[in-house]
């Protein structure tokens, strides 16, 4: 890797509705590498994704996103997008009343050595859909309406190809297609490789996508921490024996620190609320604060 | 000579009202003030312009014949017809209900089986009367028995003026007539103008109607019809409206033949503070008769909408069909939308459906939006542009497209460049 990488995250925490999901996160990608993320489900992946993206649901509480030198960590997704990040979705939405080929001239517009007049980008776009083996008549078709499964990763690799973002976030494009359509998505993935020499963080549970690609790093996650990296020899270690070793280890290593945090100072009220209604918890209230219990000042044991 | 301002008010009512604090009822349509009269309408219909049919004698016709088959028929004891039409309205007996304003009205109606006093357009007759002025006379544009027929009718009118259309079409029996009309303007100071329009299919006949609303954003425009459909008649409307700063555009059908068909297809978008009012009335009589009215529409900025759509059920339509569905996109959370779907029904042996789908542009659809890089105000362009590339694609003619195009190139930068 260079000096400086592409993607720095650190210290990345993030989390939706008070629940923490990324916890510390750290993760450098450079400049024209291929980073595999992996994991069980629920472990944080796609969310991960979506934090790097600026998905307004999740809060970062903690770290940084730094990408091609810049701290992104407080960028609205399109201004990250225009930057040259790029995330395909797990499931990609559909929007009702907008043709792709509408859309796809939308997100190129303004992009500079991307944007291009009617018919140029016609042909440019007809192009990508041959090399993705797609039927053009989707790009009258209402964005995502209608298409299957597969139609709509090759959409998403169409994008890819499209906006030649210089790094790019696969979450689980290969999920969920057929041979055929897995194929016609390591294709994309190659075409995108050899056309920018952009980097990939590809997140997936299946090894076969990742037989074509040359992998720089893999990253096991668990609970929503990197409990992992190594080269790609994790990958063919992962495929024999699963996750089952992270989790645990990941379990041991959260219980240890769980015993050696401090107790934690908890408001009696709450403590004793836990399964009170609203009105009842008001009365408790009333009742300690009428008995001189000051809020906080009793303690409870190691939180299980 | 400049012509004081007027509001026609109760324009495009609902047949049967809902709660008038709803404010859907009706709309009051507001003429602007010191507009010059000027008829500005041109008509290309070759051989269809015609002086020797009228749309009375089309309906006369039907008239005879109807009532010659309601000859020697039993007579109608249901107690509606006591209480609409009996002594006292049936007061005296005990089992003839009460009926409303809407039912007796319904049910006078239906006794005297009266086609031409039935007739209705769908934005009225107050603001067909001043249309009718406008236009200063009807021109009557008629295909014969068996022939094919088209006609193109443009509609515009400049700053400080007052255009208007008045037109009739008779599809004899068996005939095909495919007609565009263009309402377009690019006025940039308050102007009006509008056209009304009785259309007559005849049995078996075959009418197509493409309405293109493209006015520019200080132009008041109305679009007022009303059908007749004999047997088996079938009937496509397409109403596309894009511009103005308010339009009325109101459709009223009498599906008097047994199997005839109306399908209405709405597409809209409104901008900015643009208001959009639509009105559609479709009157089942005929057996086995079926209407299907579709509406697709995108609103942004602070722009309003009412669209009512009323199916009419009537007794005697058995076997009839009707549906109403609409779409609306709300890309702002400043849109006023207001949507009455409205099922009347005095028929056991029929089927009404109506559903609609509103709503706004939801949050995963903005991140996935800006994930490629487009901003919430990019997103909401992009489903104007959306739908104004369909309707640039879908014009009927090369004049159509252009005006279509030059309204785009006003809302969107570059419209033009982008769907060469």
């Amino acid at each position: 890797m260079s000096a400086t990488p592409l993607l720095d995250i650190a210290g990345l925490t993030a989390s939706v509705d008070e629940k923490t999901i990324l916890q510390g996160i750290d993760l450098a990608v450079g400049a024209g590498e291929t980073h595999v993320l992996m994991g069980p489900n629920g472990a944080g992946k796609s969310t991960m994704g979506h934090v790097i993206m600026g998905d307004p649901v999740y809060t970062v509480n903690e770290g940084t996103i730094t990408f091609d030198g810049a701290d992104i960590t407080d960028l609205s997704p399109d201004k990250r997008s225009r930057a040259g990040l790029f995330l395909s979705f797990q499931a990609p939405v559909e929007i009702p009343g907008v043709p792709l080929s509408s859309f796809l001239r939308a997100t190129v517009a303004g992009r500079p050595g991307l944007e291009m007049k009617g018919k140029e980008f016609r042909r440019r776009v007809k192009e990508l859909a041959a090399e993705l083996d797609m039927d053009t008549a989707y790009l009258n078709r209402e964005l995502g309406v209608g298409f299957s499964g597969g139609e709509k990763k090759k959409v998403e690799m169409l994008q890819l190809l499209l906006l030649q973002p210089k790094l790019a976030i696969l979450d689980e494009t290969d999920s969920g297609l057929d041979v055929d359509a897995l194929g016609v998505v390591s294709r994309g993935m190659d075409a995108y490789r050899k056309s920018t020499d952009g980097s990939l963080v590809i997140i997936t549970h299946n090894t076969r996508i990742l037989e074509h690609l040359d992998v720089d790093r893999v990253h096991v996650m668990v609970g929503g921490r990197i409990v992992r990296e190594d080269d790609a020899s994790l990958i063919p270690w992962i495929d024999a024996n699963g996750f089952d070793s992270f989790e645990r280890e990941a379990a041991a290593q959260l219980a240890a620190e769980r015993e050696a945090k401090p107790a934690v100072a908890v408001d009696p009220v709450r403590a004793a609320s836990m399964n009170l209604g609203a009105g009842m918890v008001q009365s408790l209230r009333a009742t300690l604060d009428a008995n001189g219990a000051a809020c906080g000042s009793a303690s409870t044991g190691t939180a299980q | 000579m400049k012509m004081p301002g007027m509001t026609i008010r109760h324009a495009s009512a609902m047949p049967a009202p809902t709660w008038s604090w709803l404010k859907m009822n009706d709309v009051a349509i507001r003429i602007p003030d010191d507009l010059e009269r000027n008829c500005q309408v041109e008509i290309e219909a070759g051989d269809a312009l015609d002086n020797t049919t009228s749309f009375e004698g089309s309906v006369a016709a039907l008239q005879e014949r109807i009532d010659a088959e309601r000859q020697g028929g039993q007579a109608d004891g249901r107690a509606m017809i006591t209480a609409a039409t009996g002594a006292d309205r049936g007061a005296e007996e005990l089992d003839i209900p009460a009926l409303s304003t809407y039912e007796h009205r319904a049910v006078l109606s239906e006794v005297s089986c009266d086609i031409a006093s039935d007739f209705e357009t769908g934005v009225g007759v107050d603001m067909r009367a001043y249309l009718n002025f406008l236009a200063g006379g009807t021109a009557v544009l008629a295909a014969e028995e068996g022939e094919k027929a088209a006609a193109t009718v443009r509609v515009t009118t400049h700053e400080g003026e007052a255009s208007g259309a008045s037109f009739d079409i008779v599809a004899a029996p068996r005939s095909t007539f495919s007609v565009v009309l263009s309402l377009d303007s690019a006025a940039d100071g308050p102007a009006f103008m509008g056209s009304t329009m009785r259309v007559f299919a005849g049995a078996d006949s075959r009418v197509d109607i493409t309405v293109y609303l493209t006015a520019s954003d200080a132009v008041t425009c109305v679009e007022d019809s009303g059908f007749v459909l004999d047997e088996g008649a079938r009937v496509n409307v397409r109403h596309v409206v894009l511009g103005g700063a308010f339009t009325a555009t109101g459709l009223a059908a009498d599906l008097r033949g047994d199997r005839s068909r109306i399908d209405v297809d709405t597409s809209y978008l409104a901008a900015g503070e643009q208001q959009r009012d639509f009105n559609y009335i479709i009157r089942h009589r005929g057996r086995k008769t079926v209407s299907n009215m579709d509406a697709n529409g995108v609103l942004t900025g602070t722009s309003r909408k009412c669209l009512r759509g009323t199916i009419d059920l009537i007794h005697g339509a058995k076997g009839a069909q009707g549906n109403e569905r609409e779409t609306v996109l709300l890309a702002s959370k400043g849109v006023d939308n207001k949507t009455v779907p409205n099922i009347l029904c005095d028929e056991d042996d029929v089927a009404g459906n109506h559903g609609a789908t509103i709503g706004h542009v939801r949050p995963e659809q903005l991140f996935y939006a800006a994930c490629r890089g487009l901003s919430q105000k990019q997103a909401e362009a992009l489903f104007l542009s959306a739908k104004l590339e369909d309707a640039a694609l879908q014009a009927p003619n090369d004049e159509v497209r252009a005006n279509v195009v030059r309204l785009g190139n006003q809302i969107i930068p570059h419209f033009e460049e982008e769907i060469a």
